[in-house]
């Protein structure tokens, strides 16, 4: 028996960054919005302030503000030769649950694409022959970063974004990142502080010849107000970041930055505890009619709608796309289908510094954003000839946190636990900084989403099935720019030893069990091409021309940036082609 | 009627056990104070000992606590009784199935029985970790660590990551959980714990020694309150 | 909010005069250099206390020495005690605010502050202006050593004003986005050493001005300028529930008993 509701304008799935975006740019454009979000209402004030949201084991380890297996999760396997197995519990990424999502309790690290990234398969062609990109399957966004640039700035300062330009308008700014795409503005606020170990990585580098910046930020680091009127205040470097909210309003999150100014709104209309089962197709199928969801009371509701954004974490929006029959799954043996095709995440390594009893890093002062980096490695930012890979990443010396259940850095040779291991905890907890090595992650036929045959979740849809295993190109240059890492590492002053992680190394397998990053792309990519992309370069469904899709399961591949700019980048491009083009006028917005 | 008291099941540990031969220890000593005199939530006694013997392996005693001094087995058992024992936070719809050591966690049962059944395995099969010397004990616990055995139709290896998990979050969590008792943990490392404001401070190469407090702290002292503690009804109730 | 600036400015020159025509001034109360140092054998009570360094005997002296109106090189012309007590507790008027077991650092910075005009004042600039870097470390520790006591409360105010005040120092206010106090003040507002001063027990009238005097703009001396961001978002209301309800919250060390600092 389904509730059916009076028809609303648009209907908007997850109350995250782009989901409250959508809303706000669409609710002042005269649309009716209606925002569906699976979890409860919160508020970073009441629900995020010290000292009670500075519990490790709660939030870091329990991991409280994070999606709850028993309700969603989803199974996995390395390679179509295994069984996929639910992932029981969280660990190599975690999504969100609730107002805000992921954006409550992320670092606000806070990146462009370069413009060779957005077009990562011609650029590669072009430069280095066709063959480099064998096996795998890179593809252009169909998106240019001039297009874009607009965007990318406008969530810069939605968010108050420290920094300092490295390219303003086609100079470089010596001091910024060099390598970045030309701004046409500077960073909303000043860049954020560095720690003592900082201050060295960044004059070593600097002595090596790289170009070290200052991470940007959205740990906000002065009073600020941003273009919707929004409060943010300066971050205390409080060193309880990523995995949880921010007390201080310092971290630029989707409540303060947009739920806030847009809650009055009469357009807006906010249903939390409310979990969307299905977008609903026409009969036809060349349309969705609305979705329907189970509310907070368990009934089943059909909420139609002219126009239908899809604003779910990222898998989950593809999952919803798998059980609601929109467009063609893919099939890997065919390799036909586009759903759940060019799935891919983060390759991360590190390298780990231990310094002599001179150099106090005092780790528990961090913020999220608080780095010092370098992009020489990152993308096409150098040579790849004869390197044998495609992609790179930033090398960070970045100090979020020093919180001690996890944080408990030891140096190469000392054992697993003991009195050995107790010792060397303690002689190194004060001084000692890793070097973080945040690598792209290419796509490759073998590497997708499906559903699962088995394990069905709490509302019993089948579990979305994920198969993924690093593909060598990505271990070959996870390698290579690891060891640029540990040079800078063993380069600098009142170093002791310096060891190596590498979730990408030779023999590793990627295993869901560590935490990585919470950055898993592509499933449902934009592209110029139906045969190779869910969406075209609006963000627009090619099969159903009023279902907008949002997130970073548009990327086609993962560049070596934190995926929240770029996608919110693409938020803003494809809400200004919503407004001026396809809400006047509904129809496909691009010729196949 | 009878009295329970915690410490003195947890000295039981016989040779190289719960030594308190240091006097920096002694302090955590106090740490049973506040819960001496209650029943274990979850644990049975023999379970407590082993537990305290076990993580007494992955902590020992120098011139800080051991894991048990610092109230590690008290700060399990909450947890065993707890969310956490009975599966909050994993999914435990089957089929279960033997997965590849990346994809994690795949028991057929929650954390609690999964340790209940890991001791009564281990003690079945004559390994009372108690009753043993210092150097027996650490040789069975690294072969639980490195060894694929099914130890009471438990994954040994997956066991023991688990209980090296907690162990970890007992000696370093806040010490409203039960562990870290008198930031014993916190002190070591040098973490100055909940209260958190370092503007001023983040580019300075100094050393910050700034005493712990943790989100319980009790006021003009250098104690926290503890979850456990709070949870007590006293003696003769 | 004028009528209480006003009164603190009027009533600085009446007291000068009784300082100044006085004869010998008491310099017997207040707490001696050995209950200081003992007070830090507390690991807490040390880290509140010290501005660069651990303070020792010879700084806790010199400390006294210029609270008391004299120094080595001039001093500052004007005693501490004669407005902020021998024991830090102020003279009850909610005038000049109590110093008492104060972080150090803090102290120390306002000083500094009100010396070089990021914080102006008619009264403290000119004082500060005369003391030396070393003479404002030592006067910052020996308050902040001090143990903090209760002081008398003043007036009646309606408990739905002291609710909402315990409310935003708590919980903050998600409709008006103002953060609790507590997060960066300390828990209950007993302070967070070295950078953010206790508000528990603290002058209500002292600290409403202080709120005004951020929101007005007049007050810019905080990192980042937190604190007139915050208070813009205040009202008149609000400013007066918070601080009256912060007033009446015992500081840290009273909560326990005033020996406690002392013993293990």
């Amino acid at each position: 028996m389904v509730t059916q509701l009076p028809k609303t304008d648009v209907v908007i799935v997850g109350a995250g960054w782009s989901g409250l975006a959508a809303a706000y740019e669409l609710a002042n454009a005269g649309q009716r919005c209606v925002v569906l979000e699976r979890g409860k209402w919160r508020h970073t004030v009441t629900s995020f302030g010290a000292p009670e949201e500075h519990d490790e084991l709660k939030y870091a380890r329990r991991k409280e503000h994070m999606i709850d297996t028993p309700i969603k999760t989803l199974s996995f396997r390395n390679n179509s030769s295994e069984t996929a197995l639910p992932m029981r519990r969280l660990g190599s990424f975690l999504p969100g649950k609730g107002l805000g999502g992921a954006g409550i309790h992320w670092n606000g690290q806070l990146w462009r694409p370069l413009p060779s990234d957005l077009n990562m398969a011609s650029h590669y062609s072009d430069r280095y022959g066709e063959e480099i990109l064998n096996g795998l399957s890179v593809q252009d966004w169909g998106v240019s970063y001039d297009e874009l640039e607009p965007h990318l700035d406008f969530f810069e300062k939605v968010c108050g974004t420290s920094g300092f330009a490295g390219n303003l308008n086609g100079d470089t700014v010596e001091g910024g990142n060099i390598f970045e795409g030309p701004r046409s503005d500077n960073y909303p606020t000043q860049p954020m502080n560095s720690s003592p170990p900082q201050q060295m990585f960044r004059n070593t580098a600097r002595q090596m010849g790289y170009h070290p910046f200052q991470m940007p930020s959205a740990n906000v680091t002065e009073a600020y107000e941003n273009p919707y009127g929004a409060q943010l205040h300066s971050c205390t470097y409080c060193g309880f970041c990523e995995r949880f909210g921010c007390g201080y309003m310092a971290k630029a999150d989707p409540i303060i930055c947009i739920y806030d100014v847009l809650k009055n709104h009469e357009n807006f209309e906010l249903r939390t505890e409310a979990h969307v089962l299905r977008v609903e197709k026409s009969a036809d199928g060349k349309t969705a009619t609305g979705v329907t969801y189970i509310d907070a009371d368990g009934r089943e509701v059909f909420q139609p709608a002219d126009t239908i954004c899809l604003n779910a974490y990222a898998l989950w929006n593809v999952h919803l796309m798998l059980v609601s029959g929109l467009a063609t799954p893919y099939d890997p043996l065919t390799g036909t289908g586009t759903v759940g095709r060019n799935y891919s995440y983060q390759t991360i390594a590190a390298a780990s510094v231990f310094f002599d009893k001179e150099v106090w890093s005092n780790p528990f002062m961090g913020a999220g954003a608080m780095g010092v980096t370098i992009d020489d490695f990152n993308g096409d930012n150098f040579d790849h000839t004869d390197l044998g890979f495609v992609g790179g990443g930033y090398i960070s010396a970045t100090q979020t946190n020093g919180r001690p259940i996890n944080y408990n850095p030891t140096p190469p040779g000392t054992p697993a636990w003991g009195r050995e291991w107790k010792r060397a905890v303690r002689d190194n907890y004060l001084h000692h900084i890793g070097l973080t090595v945040h690598g792209s992650s290419v796509s490759v036929p073998q590497n997708y989403l499906d559903l699962d045959p088995t394990y069905v979740d709490d509302y019993g849809q089948p579990l979305l099935r994920m198969t993924f295993d690093f593909p060598e190109n990505d271990r070959r240059m996870s390698s290579y720019v690891l060891s640029k890492a540990e040079e800078i590492g063993r380069n600098m002053d009142h170093v002791v030893d310096v060891g190596t992680v590498n979730r990408a190394a030779e023999g590793a397998r990627y295993s869901v069990v560590p935490y990585q990053t919470t950055h898993n792309v592509g499933g449902a990519v934009m592209g110029t091409d139906p045969t190779t992309s869910v969406v075209n370069r609006y963000g627009q469904m090619w099969d159903h021309h009023n279902v907008f899709v949002f997130g970073a399961c548009l990327f086609p591949q993962n560049l070596g940036y934190n995926p929240t700019g770029p996608l919110m980048g693409l938020a803003y491009w494809t809400l200004e082609h919503m407004k001026s083009d396809y809400l006047g006028n509904p129809r496909p917005l691009m010729d196949a | 009627m009878q009295q329970f008291s915690r410490r003195a099941v947890l000295t039981q540990l016989g040779a190289a056990g719960l030594a308190f031969t240091l006097p920096q220890a002694a302090a955590a000593q106090n740490a049973y104070a506040e819960l001496d005199d209650v029943p274990w939530f979850f644990l049975t006694d023999f379970e407590a000992r082993f537990l305290a013997a076990f993580c007494d392996v992955l902590i020992p005693e120098d011139e800080f606590p051991s894991a048990s001094q610092a109230g590690v087995v008290d700060f399990i058992d909450l947890q065993l009784a707890s969310g956490y024992g009975k599966g909050a936070g994993l999914y435990m719809q089957g089929p279960f199935r033997e997965g590849t050591a990346e994809q994690g966690y795949q028991a057929d049962m929650v954390p609690a029985q999964l340790i209940r059944n890991f001791i009564a395995g281990a003690l079945d099969q004559g390994q009372d970790l108690a009753i043993f010397g210092a150097e027996r004990r650490e040789s069975v616990v690294r072969e639980f660590s490195e060894k694929s055995q099914i130890v009471g139709g438990t994954d040994a290896k997956m066991v023991f990551q688990e209980l090296w998990s907690l162990t970890k979050e007992g000696y370093f969590g806040d010490p409203l959980y039960g562990g870290n008792r008198d930031y014993a943990g916190w002190r070591m490392v040098g973490f100055p714990g909940a209260h958190a404001y370092y503007t001023d401070f983040v580019d300075q190469n100094v050393r910050y020694d700034a005493p712990p407090k943790g989100i319980g702290h009790v006021p003009g002292t250098n104690r926290s309150a503890s979850m456990g503690a709070s949870a007590i009804s006293r003696k003769d109730g | 909010m004028r009528q209480i600036q006003i009164a603190a400015l009027v009533s600085v020159p009446l007291l000068l005069g009784i300082g100044l025509t006085a004869g010998a001034q008491d310099f017997s109360g207040g707490p001696d250099i050995q209950t200081l140092e003992d007070r830090l054998d507390n690991d807490s009570t040390a880290f509140n206390a010290r501005v660069q360094q651990r303070p020792d005997d010879d700084l806790l002296e010199l400390g006294r020495l210029v609270a008391m109106g004299g120094a080595a090189n001039g001093g500052s012309g004007m005693a501490c005690i004669t407005c902020h007590g021998t024991d830090g507790h102020g003279d009850g008027s909610g005038a000049f605010p109590r110093l008492d077991g104060q972080p150090g650092w803090y102290l120390y910075k306002q000083l500094v502050d009100y010396a070089n005009g990021a914080r102006p004042n008619k009264v403290m600039s000119p004082i500060a202006d005369r003391l030396t870097e070393h003479e404002m470390e030592a006067v910052a520790a020996y308050y902040g050593a001090m143990p903090t006591g209760t002081i008398p409360k003043h007036g009646e105010v309606p408990g739905t004003e002291l609710q909402w005040g315990g409310q935003l120092s708590a919980v903050g206010s998600a409709e008006k986005g103002i953060p609790a106090c507590v997060n960066c003040h300390g828990a209950n507002g007993t302070g967070l050493a070295p950078s953010v001063p206790y508000l528990a027990g603290q002058y209500a009238s002292y600290m409403e001005l202080q709120l005004q005097l951020w929101k007005d703009g007049v007050r810019d001396n905080d990192a980042m300028n937190v604190m007139s961001s915050i208070a813009r978002k205040m009202n008149e209301n609000d400013m007066r529930a918070v601080s009256e309800y912060l007033s009446r919250v015992t500081t840290e060390e009273a909560q326990t008993g005033p020996d406690l600092a002392v013993s293990e």
